[in-house]
């Protein structure tokens, strides 16, 4: 597939860029931003400017809202040893925000290092930045407009449930018909409890139901947690083979003992990231294709997942 | 300043003496060749020659004529040495990079011959070093022969159309494809990289082009990495000549003018890359 770039230059001189790119099937994120209860407009700059106190090392970040304040966060795990780490937190008044509505208290903890894909990108656009968010462990959405394009990131956030190391609700994906490609960049997650005796991690791939992608929530074995896991392949460019092209989840009904979440409490985020697409990433998006078409072949049960139709 | 009244020690002999009001002249355009750690120097009367060369596929030579320096003197026909450039630089360059208005270094080069060190005498505000840098046996060089009966193609652009277009080269693609030819493209520039091929199309009539005799359809590749360094050059030139013989060697001529108004030379000598006989378009 080739896209013919052709620009005139200075002084009649003219370059062409043939640049080769692929085609990928649209994805529908379910998702609703109008339903959240949060909302928050701000501009990239303020956004960049309160993530570059952050360590580069750190994954990620927890966003506390109250009707008084928005802080920022690091976030730190419960076994993090407080004497040899570095938390930074950063509180900001309502009024620095050009649009300030929190209907819900609440504190939601995503992937610092996606979003600072997300920033990278709004740099460029000079539009403002708005968040819309719910209750730990509904998706964070975080969106541009402007007049030639409409971006929309999508993260998963914690779940914090009781301090378990707990499970995110599966985040949808929106593809903006006017936007920018997306590509879906979604990283694995699994989640053990650490309460449970036998490592509640199967693998199990997401539902394919025409467009939309549903994700399932798994009933909890333990009766402590509620657990979701969903993974889909990421498309980055650092090739990501093997395992992690197949959703792992939580065990419904099969619990089996931890395979590939032997890195047991690493948690990721799915997220909906502008990436461009290149040749090199040829394998790992056949990887997803293939999973993905894999996916359509399991029938598992439907949890409890909410699902609205995207703006 | 104390130079012009320094004694040559007990009699003796340099075979190669010259005086420079500011290192900066010498120094940036050796900056400009500085690709490997290691160059041949080579001084005639008419002034000093530095050479650098890698892979016995490129070579860059960087010409300071004799009018460019305050004082001047060869004793024999030719003065040959190999001497380590990075050390070189960093000796010119010893009071720091940055140029304030109004000062400079001024440099006293001299060299003895055969054996000897290469003394630099370096004076800026009053402080004065004394750097001595070893020389070596002078190395085979490549012989491009390059004259002008034989250049097949030969264009003459201003360095300003060229500057963005080398500073911005694909760096994923391993070759530079250059075509030259009397109908279109005229003269193309083109990159291979992983994202996808790029074309940068020079019409003949455009108010870059100074001169534009081409007399044959060329196409020839070479090896990118070979010719990234030359973007140095281009910078600091205004003009640049680009010519082709008949084997699709390649040779590119930069014109600089230093801060003082005079013109000094860097040259680049390129082998094609031979992978590649048929090029694409």
């Amino acid at each position: 597939m080739k896209c013919v770039i052709a620009g005139a230059h200075l002084r009649g001189v003219v370059k062409t860029y043939n640049l080769t790119f692929q085609e990928c099937d649209p994805l529908q994120a379910v998702f609703a931003k109008h339903m959240c209860p949060n909302i928050l407009k701000v501009h990239s700059r303020l956004l960049a400017d309160i993530m570059i106190h952050f360590p580069t090392s750190q994954e990620e970040v927890t966003l506390s809202v109250t009707p008084m304040k928005v802080c920022f966060k690091s976030y730190t795990e419960e076994d993090t040893d407080f004497s040899k780490t570095m938390l930074t937190e950063i509180q900001l008044n309502p009024d620095e925000f050009d649009y300030f509505q929190v209907g819900v208290d609440s504190e939601v903890t995503f992937c610092l290092k996606e979003l600072r894909g997300l920033l990278a990108f709004s740099e460029a656009t000079s539009a403002p930045v708005s968040i819309h968010f719910d209750v730990s462990g509904k998706p964070i959405a975080f969106s541009i407009e402007d007049m030639v394009l409409e971006a929309s990131f999508i993260l998963a956030t914690l779940s914090d449930i009781e301090k378990e190391t707990a499970s995110q609700q599966p985040p949808c994906f929106s593809q903006r018909q006017e936007s920018s490609k997306t590509c879906m960049g979604k990283s694995e997650k699994t989640s053990l409890d650490k309460d449970s005796n036998t490592a509640a991690v199967a693998s199990k791939k997401p539902q394919w139901n025409g467009n939309a992608l549903i994700t399932e929530s798994a009933k909890p074995t333990s009766p402590l947690a509620e657990r979701e896991i969903k993974s889909i392949p990421r498309v980055t460019k650092k090739d990501r083979t093997g395992t992690e092209g197949t959703a792992t989840t939580a065990a419904e009904d099969h619990a089996t003992p931890e395979g590939e979440a032997a890195a047991s409490r690493y948690q990721e985020f799915h997220s909906l990231f502008f990436g461009a697409v290149s040749c090199k990433e040829q394998a790992a998006s056949s990887h997803i294709s293939h999973s993905l078409a894999t996916a359509s072949d399991t029938e598992e049960d439907f949890g409890n997942v909410q699902s609205s139709q995207v703006l | 300043m104390p130079f012009s009244t320094q004694p040559s020690a007990s009699g003796e002999q340099y075979v190669l003496t010259a005086s420079l009001d500011n290192a900066r002249h010498l120094s940036s355009l050796l900056r400009a060749v500085h690709f490997q750690d290691h160059a041949t120097c080579f001084a005639t009367a008419n002034g000093i020659r530095v050479t650098v060369e890698d892979a016995k596929c490129i070579q860059a030579n960087a010409f300071i004529q004799a009018e460019i320096f305050q004082e001047f003197s060869v004793q024999e026909e030719s003065v040959t040495f190999r001497i380590n450039l990075s050390v070189l630089l960093d000796c010119l360059t010893i009071f720091g990079t940055s140029s304030l208005p109004g000062t400079s270094t001024a440099l006293r080069m001299c060299y003895r011959g055969y054996g000897y060190p290469l003394m630099l005498f370096l004076e800026e505000g009053g402080v004065v070093t004394v750097c001595k840098i070893n020389t070596q046996e002078p190395d085979e060089l490549l012989d491009f022969d390059f004259c002008s009966t034989k250049v097949v193609n030969k264009i003459i652009l201003q360095s300003e159309g060229l500057r963005e277009a080398f500073a911005e080269l694909d760096m994923t693609s391993e070759v530079l494809q250059i075509t030259m030819s009397p109908d279109k493209p005229y003269f193309r520039l083109s990159t291979f990289g992983n994202a996808g091929s790029a074309h940068l199309d020079y019409p003949r009539d455009s108010d870059l082009m100074e001169a534009f005799h081409c007399n044959q359809t060329q196409t020839n590749r070479y090896k990118i990495s070979l010719l990234k360094p030359s973007t140095k050059a281009l910078a600091l030139s205004c003009k640049v000549s680009i010519r082709t013989d008949a084997q699709g060697f390649l040779s590119l001529q930069y014109m600089i003018r230093n801060e003082d108004g005079q013109i000094c030379f860097v040259e680049y000598y390129c082998c094609p890359d031979e992978d590649i006989t048929e090029a694409e378009l």
